[in-house]
């Protein structure tokens, strides 16, 4: 019998929408029955430095949502997952089990093994932080996760940026190019064909470079579900490849749902943004 | 009937409690500014790492800022390299945070630094969702 899990998958990684829909094909195949909640009503209110009031409120709110789906607790969002320890569940009564999700698939790794039948040759760059990584060792986890893919080689890491994901760094311009600039250079020297990110927030900023054509960039999950044969398309990467044009491959339908005003001014410059390459990087 | 507690207030209590903490344990050696990789990019680097902690101090109480400390909190992206680096268990990255939290004026008090809130936020969080989920997914998981 399957466990019933919260999954709880947090809110910027709705950009990709493939990694929450393979993140539950994953976890289906090993044997749970995950409930998946997330966006703006289950956001944990990390963004809300500026108001504590709300933040409080926020928190509150989501605690007790998630203490009412009376499930352990999976989080995506490393976030998420650093607010709830560092402050939610020291300010609210937390009723629920949580595991980060690549702890999770990491203890079930023998499980997973097997899964990951089909062979993805190639040598990736795993882009690493050193924050959270005290939390979670997710920079010695997502490696080995990855090396039990047939196919696919991981090269030494010789850059690992500061901060603990890329998002942080968009009111720091300096320090994002020179995290674009190194992981890009470092993955390269490596020989590697890939940068392999382990969180959606530092996807989002370094699809950049796939986009730039400075090199390919990944999410480890998209290789984990490529591996096991889940065809799930990476619509965020085409829409970012595609930038003035990605409203061609979203369709009128579904940008009218957003509205094309909307779409224009707040989703579209993220779209076209690029990275500042440095001239001597012979992918810019 | 039970009164409720007003939103937020135990978190705001909670911060005031680790506040009241940092400030007692800390003794503004400055191991914790002189590791972070952050520092660097600050606007206004400090070269005396006892002095920037001392500002940072002055923020958590609620008083100005130095222009190092305030370019230092400015920076911290929650790398916490200092949190091993602090002879005294201080935990210099909630320290920074809690600093951070206070400078936005998020606590009540002045706003030192500029609060960027995106006003799309929220709202891009939404279209997202309405691009990348089917209608059932949102009413079920949103």
């Amino acid at each position: 019998m399957s466990e019933h899990i919260t999954f709880w998958y947090g809110c910027n990684v709705l950009r990709h929408g493939d990694i929450i829909h393979a993140c539950l094909d994953i976890l289906r195949a090993l044997g749970y029955e995950p409930e998946p909640v997330g966006g703006v009503d289950y956001c944990c209110g990390t963004v809300k430095d500026a108001n504590q009031t709300a933040a409080g409120g926020m928190a509150t709110r989501t605690v007790g949502k998630l203490n009412a789906r009376a499930a352990p607790v999976v989080v995506w969002c490393p976030s998420c997952h650093s607010h709830m320890h560092d402050f939610m569940a020291r300010t609210n009564d937390r009723h629920f089990d949580m595991t980060y999700v690549v702890e999770l698939l990491h203890a079930k790794r023998e499980r997973l093994g097997p899964l990951l039948v089909r062979e993805l040759p190639m040598r990736v760059f795993v882009h690493q932080h050193i924050g959270f990584n005290d939390l979670v060792p997710v920079n010695r986890m997502v490696p080995e996760l990855l090396r039990l893919i047939p196919g696919v080689e991981v090269v030494e890491a010789d850059y690992v940026a500061p901060g603990y994901m890329c998002a942080s760094f968009a009111a720091i311009p300096r320090a994002l190019e020179d995290i674009n600039n190194n992981t890009a250079r470092s993955a390269r020297a490596a020989g590697a064909d890939a940068v392999v990110t382990v969180f959606h927030q530092c996807y989002r900023e370094l699809v950049g470079l796939d986009a730039a054509g400075a090199i390919p960039v990944y999410n480890y999950i998209h290789l984990i579900a490529r591996a096991m044969g889940l065809a799930y398309e990476d619509e965020y990467k085409a829409w970012k490849r595609a930038g003035e044009g990605a409203a061609a491959l979203i369709g009128a339908e579904r940008i009218a749902k957003v509205g094309i005003q909307f779409y224009e001014r707040a989703i579209l410059p993220e779209l076209k943004k690029r990275p500042k390459l440095q001239k001597s990087d012979p992918g810019s | 009937m039970s009164a409720r507690a007003p939103i937020g207030q135990r978190l705001k209590e909670f911060e005031e409690r680790e506040i009241e903490r940092i400030l007692g344990a800390c003794t503004r050696c400055g191991k914790c500014y002189e590791v972070c990789p952050m520092a660097q990019y600050s606007k206004a680097p400090a070269s005396d790492s006892k002095a920037v902690v001392g500002g940072v101090h002055a923020v958590l109480r609620g008083a100005a800022g130095t222009p190092e400390a305030l370019g230092w909190i400015g920076v911290c992206t929650r790398s916490g390299v200092c949190v091993p680096a602090c002879p005294e268990n201080v935990d210099p990255k909630m320290m920074m945070r809690l600093a951070r939290m206070t400078a936005l004026g998020g606590r009540g008090l002045p706003a030192q630094l500029p609060v960027k809130e995106d006003p799309d936020y929220f709202d891009r969080v939404r279209a997202f969702a309405r691009l990348q989920l089917s209608d059932d997914e949102l009413k079920d998981w949103t």
